[in-house]
């Protein structure tokens, strides 16, 4: 039997469009010792450390990751899967603590894509360069596309998407590692610049950078810290080519096959069997409106074709579950750090420690993350009771 | 300049590369040059026609077999229309979406052009329609996916 699991403590930067104080090795020492005070422990004590960081190109520094070693001396190496590299990330330490490689891992995220005065032409860099990348796919309009099949398919509108943004823009007013986070309502979404159809401009995710640490320690070790147990974790892939994932047997693109399965395995090792009654909180990696829609039935948190319905709830503010409290990836989307970020906060929720975005009573919260043209998939299912 | 003033470097990444299109895909690319046509492989395991051509299916990973000519017409599945200028990519507006052509299992991703794009939103209402289109060959092709475009099969 594996040891159980659990995040101590989290530290995060703020995140913002530019860190122009900060180098990426001081953004990283600055979320770590946010962590190990969060998490009452000492750098010596880690036993490992795992680096989560997405595209190079993003910082124009090749192997920017290297600022992430934090302590040399410690084991150390890299996870890249995209937007959901800090959830992969902590899922690789996980597997470390639950095997006994060691007691106590950071996972570290970081996200420097303020570099970037292209970054759309960066993104168009991760599609295949030979049948796809000469056609200007970029990841707005590869998100674009995948909206216009939920609108067909589920019935979701134009005004969904405006509702859910202005419905995050408004829970991330009380977010404190944002500045100054944008407040606005569907109208306004409506009213700004399409980027690309479906997509108005002010559904878009911001550039953010900054860091993002988690402090994981395995059970022998966590003593009276008050901890988010990791009640489930579950990750898988899926094809490169989205044309070949267009109509499966097994569903359609929107139908995110890679997350109903990761949720599956997830919910199955933490004893969930009614998700839209047992989990108070999510944390969805959705950098859109439809990345956040995409995810509720795969989550399970409400019926076949009922996701429009769902949606209403959500934007009328009357739904049982907490989505997205902290304003999610709208908000603030530091590509490497975004899917850690969704652990981080379900943490503090389930600590009851998420400061004025506290939700009263949570007792069980999942994190999403996704990447990659939808490649990859995670689920994390965390919790105050020891699995 | 103050001593506290923050100082940004310029910096640019412009690397050059030659991809590699490999067999599979060159046999596909000199079918477009040469023959205006827009071929797809078959798995052996599951029957399914994969478009644009591959060496093997990636869900049984095992080799494709004969060269089966598909389309020119089939179903525009999901699209969008970009409005904006992304510096560093081509200038808006323009429309690119997937297509199921006619004896494909899967989509390939391409422009479809000749849509009126004076306004956005309408534009757009009438492709959700999951609008028949047809692959329309340039005179002068190059082996290059950028060789076709789709075009709606009634003006939409």
């Amino acid at each position: 039997m594996s040891r159980a699991v659990a995040i101590a403590g989290v530290g995060q930067t703020k995140y913002l469009r530019r860190h122009a104080e900060l180098s990426g090795a001081e953004l990283v020492r600055q979320a770590v010792l946010r962590a190990l005070r969060d998490a009452d422990i000492d750098l010596d004590a880690i036993g490992l450390i795992v680096g989560g960081v997405a595209p190079d190109a993003l910082a124009g520094v090749n192997h920017i990751d290297l600022s992430s070693i934090v302590r040399p001396g410690t084991p150390y190496f890299r996870v890249n899967t995209g937007g959901a590299t800090g959830s992969s990330a902590l899922l690789a330490a996980t597997s470390w603590l639950r095997a006994g490689r060691c007691d106590a891992a950071l996972v570290v995220a970081l996200e420097r894509m303020g570099h970037a005065t292209t970054s759309q032409k960066v993104f168009n860099s991760i599609f295949d360069p030979i049948y796809e990348k000469d056609i200007s796919l970029s990841t707005i309009s590869m998100v674009a596309m995948r909206a216009t099949m939920l609108m067909q398919e589920q019935g979701f509108t134009v005004d969904h998407w405006a509702g859910l943004a202005a419905k995050n823009s408004k829970s991330a007013q009380l977010n404190d590692t944002l500045d100054r986070p944008r407040l606005f309502t569907a109208a306004d979404v409506l009213a700004s610049p399409i980027l690309a159809w479906p997509i108005h401009a002010l559904e878009a995710c911001p550039m953010s950078e900054g860091a993002c640490v988690a402090v994981l320690m395995a059970q022998p070790l966590v003593g009276k810290r008050k901890v988010a147990w990791i009640q489930g974790a579950a990750g898988l892939t899926d094809t490169y080519a989205m044309g070949d994932r267009m109509r499966r047997p097994q569903g359609s693109l929107v139908d995110l096959h890679t997350l109903i399965r990761s949720a599956e395995k997830a919910y199955s090792q933490a004893g969930i069997t009614r998700p839209a009654e047992q989990i108070d909180c999510v944390e969805i990696q959705a950098p859109f409106a439809s990345a956040e829609a995409m995810a509720y039935l795969a989550l399970r948190l409400c019926e076949a074709r009922s996701g429009p319905r769902f949606a209403d709830t959500l934007i009328a503010g009357t739904a049982r579950v907490a989505v997205n409290p902290s304003g999610g990836p709208q908000a603030a989307n530091p590509v490497s750090a975004t899917a850690l970020i969704r652990i981080a906060e379900c943490a503090l929720q389930v600590r009851g420690m998420a400061g004025l975005r506290q939700q009263d009573g949570i007792r069980r919260a999942v994190a999403t993350g996704q990447g990659g043209a939808t490649q990859f998939s995670t689920c994390v299912v965390l919790g105050s009771e020891r699995p | 300049m103050a001593d506290n003033d923050l100082i940004t470097i310029p910096g640019l990444w412009n690397f050059q590369y030659n991809y590699f299109a490999g067999a599979t895909a060159s046999r596909f690319f000199n079918a477009l040059r040469h023959e205006a046509r827009i071929y797809g492989t078959q798995c052996a395991k599951c029957g399914r026609v994969l478009v644009p051509a591959r060496s093997f299916c990636d869900a049984c990973f095992v080799e494709t077999q004969g060269w089966i000519h598909t389309g020119p017409g089939g179903v525009l599945e999901i699209f969008t229309i970009v409005a904006t200028q992304f510096p560093g990519l081509p200038p808006p507006p323009f429309v690119i979406g997937y297509v199921t052509l006619d004896g494909a299992d899967t989509a390939i991703l391409n422009r479809v052009e000749g849509v009126d794009l004076g306004d956005i939103d309408v534009a757009a209402k009438k492709l959700m329609a999951r609008v028949r289109v047809t692959a329309k060959f340039s005179d002068e092709r190059q082996g290059r996916i950028t060789d076709f475009v789709f075009v709606p099969q009634s003006p939409p």
